[in-house]
């Protein structure tokens, strides 16, 4: 029915065409017809358009009053800048925040993974969470019973990783992490290659040649994206192998590594001891369910065969232990640690998000009461509250925009911040991106904060008495204005105290954790990874390696000792090695396990390089054979009436050798940075036999700055061995801080959150407070006329102030308590911040309000008698 | 402009416009160029319709419902839209041929007042 665009050319083209037929029929001459005519006809495009305006009348009146509106909103804006500006800016803190971290939920929570049919792509893992372990990983004799009788999992791939340190490509050696798999495994995955191919089964078994897949992110950072290093021979630690292929980038799990192996590439893993013993546990399990067969399914027959593994071996399975199997897919094992921290800080910026809107709401509220009476003069002319409403709503709607765009601008680098900080928790949080779906939400929000805003002030209904708005132009202010005014105020500080108090908290734990007392002298100890080719394969030359380390680098100007460990404190804390520890004459009290203590390998002079007191006794010596150093937690539990020294223990059962203990020293908690007591057993890295392999950690205590000692350090190594990796050099301050990152991200994420939400309170506290004294001028002119003093009203607007912010941190701590008693529902572990937090909170905000309210109480107090009196 | 011959030309009528359509249309379908010459030949050349004016008058009445559209072939041999007259078109026409009379009647009545006694 209604003609489109080609229509009405059409018709006034043939228009034309009767009238310069009809002019040539009667005698003109055709140029001169054609001329005519075309005159005749007037201004076409401006009749095409008369045309359209006939169908399309409706939609162009709307735009049109709509494009009006928008126009008279940025005129009155740009009036109004101070409050245009604040608006903007506070709803772009609050839509960034939200984009920002909705963009990394996506990421993690929601978006699939790049794995073909990630649904049936299952994780298997083995727990021990009676000793500790909540990764105990899989044996390959446990593996092989998997593949031999379950049916529902189609096939399993096999994951674990060794380091190599590894030559080739015309670089420096360097230390890689390798991962070790099968070649099933990347079928199972579902990953495909970008380039060359992946492993296949053709790549299993000892007959098979070393090949080897580089990650996407080794060889696009590493090597460039090079195209030609497929097919190149590079070494693995003792073994050589070819490269041949990329893989697509796949999140990593469970570690990230630069490059994935077959099993015959590891000496390690071609091993009697890898392949049949079925202690020996070190590999992660990954399958495909079988078609047709459900995760649950698969779950029921992996238990049962499981526990019929655990008849079978109950030497492998001590009741202890309490060895356990979880099956899940491998997307809900991604997410589910993530999934907490990452609502919670939804939730965070959600409360920021309320803030911002109730802050701009009660600017909002505050400028319509201002210009009530230009609203009145305007209803009065006519206006319909229909049309007040969309001036409103236009004025808002700029604002929101702009907001939007703004926060949108600062999600860009929100996200680079909050992904890098989530990915701690999950590695899909590196993933996230600024994208569409991210801006969609950014609209939404500025949307649904416009439609809010714009009705957020009453209009005078047209009942009202129009003569009382239209007066003198001037402010009144109804005791409802003013009410809601201060629930907003309240409002911002209420959730500005539940963020405060949760910052206050993290704050608290980090500064505990940062100031913790260690035993450790942090500032003078360099500790540097001096690793060994390929893991707990016994090499000669290791042996005479250290000790000519140890003696070179001593000699270096500069430095006080070298020794060689096993762990670096913290750093290395994910590595356990515990022994049970038997005396003569001690019995376990009843139903009490013998204890087990962490042992350390160490070289002589490791106590006095680390700064490590010797309480009583001796360190080692270069030829003692048999004897151990305690810990003074170990003196006191196994020897509690009597001197250790001299004394004898066993590691592991009643019948191994006897070990001479010869020295005391003071706990030093190395897996935690906050100390607690713990059992450690030191031993001679000589008399540790082939333990003595794994200690590669090196120490230097330096007099001056350990930094500048690195590089010196590095030469002598090359020196001494050409193809040796050194890694990660660092003091133990550093290092501590290092481990302590996320915590400190934790608080800096949520100090960010509390800062903003604070920020955005106090300007609504004195954005109220200013708004209230405006409006009662005339009010304090007649309480200064009848006797009170400036002194008197400044007190009493102070006092709103604090009343308002006491208020908001009671409604605060109700609303954060309510908050505390679900979350312990859902989580069961929350605990009720401490006392400090709490009181820091409420003091910064009380301040905080108190010196929001000295501005407009300072107006108030400098109030002139009669013009106040005069000002209405 | 003042000496265009144009100008003796009368300006139409607020509201006229419509009405004229509709009656040029009463005997038969007809497209915009010939509505157009219509008007200008039944008023002797003294009512001359812009085209900027017809065009959307006639899809004015065509939205209305009073008139309807179809595509045709113009003497011209090109395509033309011929508009006809419909049901409620030919009812509004009596309406408005109505309301045009009682007007030129009351505007006659003021502009031409007949003597008291001529009333009987």
């Amino acid at each position: 029915m209604r003609p489109n665009e080609n229509d009405l050319n059409d018709e006034l083209r043939g228009h034309l065409a009767i009238d310069i037929k009809q002019r040539i029929d009667r005698g003109e001459d055709p140029e001169s017809a054609r001329r005519e005519a075309l005159r005749e006809l007037g201004y076409m495009p401006a009749v095409h358009e008369e045309m359209r305006r006939v169908w399309y009348s409706g939609w162009y009146d709307q735009t049109e009053a709509l494009a009006r509106d928008i126009r008279f909103a940025l005129r009155s804006l740009i009036r109004a800048k101070a409050l245009a500006v604040t608006v903007v800016v506070t709803l772009a803190l609050g839509i960034g925040a939200n984009t920002a971290i909705f963009s990394v939920v996506r990421s993690v929570l929601l978006r699939p993974l790049v794995n073909r049919e990630a649904d049936r792509l299952i994780y298997i893992r083995q727990t021990a969470r009676g000793i500790g372990a909540e990764n105990y990983t899989f044996s390959v004799p446990e593996i092989n019973d998997f593949k031999s009788r379950v049916t529902t999992v189609a096939a399993f791939g096999d994951f674990s990783t060794v380091d190599f340190t590894l030559i080739g490509f015309g670089q420096e050696p360097r230390l890689v992490k390798a991962g070790v798999v099968n070649g099933a495994f990347f079928e199972v995955m579902g990953l495909r290659p970008v380039l060359g191919r992946l492993l296949s089964a053709a790549d299993d078994g000892p007959a098979a040649a070393g090949v080897v897949v580089l990650t996407h992110r080794f060889w696009t950072t590493v090597l460039q994206s090079d195209p030609s290093v497929i097919g190149q021979t590079i070494r693995l630690g003792p073994r050589s192998a070819t490269v041949v292929g990329v893989l697509e980038p796949s999140v990593p799990y469970p570690e990230e590594t630069q490059v994935i192996a077959n099993v015959v590439t590891s000496p390690h893993h071609s091993a009697a001891t890898m392949q049949t013993a079925r202690g020996h546990r070190m590999t992660e399990l990954f399958g495909r369910l079988a078609p047709g067969a459900t995760l649950e399914a698969a779950r029921a027959e992996l238990s049962s065969v499981h526990a019929s593994m655990v008849r079978e071996y109950p030497q492998w399975y001590s009741a202890k232990a309490r060895v356990q199997l979880e099956v899940r897919t491998l997307r809900d094992q991604l997410a589910s640690p993530a999934q907490t921290i990452l609502l919670v800080l939804l939730a965070a910026t959600a409360v920021v998000f309320v803030v911002a809107c109730s802050n701009v709401a009660n600017l909002i509220l505050a400028r319509s009461v201002r210009r009530e009476g230009e609203l009145a003069v305007r209803t009065s002319l006519g206006a319909s509250r229909g049309a007040l409403r969309r001036t409103l709503l236009a004025e808002s709607l700029v604002m929101c925009t702009g907001g939007a765009i703004l926060g949108l601008m600062l999600a860009v680098p929100l996200v680079a911040v909050a992904s890098r900080y989530a990915a701690r928790f999950s590695i899909r949080a590196l993933e996230a991106t600024v994208d569409a779906g991210v801006l969609w939400l950014g609209a939404g929000l500025a949307v649904a904060a416009a439609v809010l805003l714009a009705f957020v002030p009453r209009l005078a209904s047209s009942d009202r008495r129009a003569g009382l708005g239209l007066t003198g132009g001037s402010v009144r202010v109804t005791p409802g204005t003013n009410r809601r005014l201060r629930i907003f105020a309240t409002v911002q500080i209420a959730c500005s105290f539940v963020l405060l108090v949760g910052a206050g908290t993290l704050v608290a734990t980090l500064t505990a954790m940062q100031t913790a007392n260690t035993s450790y002298d942090m500032r003078k100890v360099l500790a540097i990874d001096v690793p060994s080719s390929a893991t707990a394969v016994f090499d000669p030359t290791r042996s005479t390696f250290f000790p000519e380390a140890i003696r070179r680098i001593g000699e270096l100007p500069g430095v006080q000792g070298v020794a060689v460990g096993l762990v670096v404190p913290w750093r290395d804390r994910s590595f356990s090695n515990k022994a049970q520890l038997s005396v003569e004459g001690y019995q376990p009290g009843d139903g009490e396990e013998s204890p087990t203590a962490q042992l350390r390998i160490i070289s002589p002079g490791f106590f006095g390089v680390l700064g490590v007191p010797i309480v009583s006794g001796r360190d080692f010596r270069e030829d003692d054979r048999d004897v151990a150093i305690i810990s003074q937690s170990v003196a006191q539990r196994m020897f509690p009436n009597a001197d250790a020294v001299n004394r004898s223990l066993r590691l592991g059962t009643a019948t191994a050798p006897p070990r001479h203990i010869i020295g005391i020293v003071a706990d030093v908690d190395d897996q935690n940075v906050v100390q607690e007591p713990t059992l450690t057993i030191y031993q001679s890295i000589r008399g540790g036999g082939a333990m003595g392999q794994l200690a590669n950690r090196l120490f230097v205590r330096a007099a001056g700055d350990p930094n500048t000692l690195v590089p010196s350090v590095t030469r002598i190594i090359r020196e001494i061995s050409a193809d040796q990796a050194v890694e990660r050099p660092a003091t133990l301050e550093d290092v501590r801080a290092e481990v302590l990152t996320p915590e400190r991200l934790n608080t800096f994420v949520f100090s960010a959150l509390g800062g903003i939400a604070l920020l955005i309170a106090v300007i609504g506290v004195a954005g109220v407070l200013a708004f209230s004294v405006g409006a009662r001028t005339r009010e304090f002119g007649v309480r200064l006329a009848i006797g009170s003093t400036p002194r008197d009203l400044r007190t009493g607007v102070l006092w709103d102030g604090v009343r308002i912010a006491a208020l908001g941190i009671a409604a605060g701590a109700a609303g954060g308590y309510a908050l505390v008693r679900v979350a312990q529902g859902i989580w069961g572990t929350v605990h009720l911040p401490g006392a400090l937090p709490v009181i820091g909170a409420a003091i910064v905000l009380l301040g905080a309000a108190a010196i929001a309210a000295l501005m407009p109480a300072t107006r108030a107090s400098r109030l002139d008698v009669m013009q106040a009196l005069r000002s209405e | 402009m003042a000496k265009n011959p144009q100008d003796e030309r009368l300006e139409l009528l607020q509201g006229t416009l419509d009405m004229l359509i509709l009656r040029t249309l009463q005997w038969g379908p007809r497209h915009g160029h010939g509505v157009g010459q219509a008007i200008r030949a039944q008023s002797d050349d003294l009512l001359k319709v812009e085209t900027g004016s017809l065009y959307p008058a006639l899809h004015r009445l065509v939205k209305r419902g009073w008139l309807k559209a179809e595509w045709g072939l113009s003497e011209a041999n090109q395509r033309a839209r011929y508009y006809q007259l419909t049901a409620a078109g030919k009812k509004q026409l009596i309406r408005e041929q109505d309301r045009w009379s009682l007007l030129v009647h009351a505007i006659g009545r003021i502009m031409n007042p007949a003597p008291a006694d001529s009333d009987k």
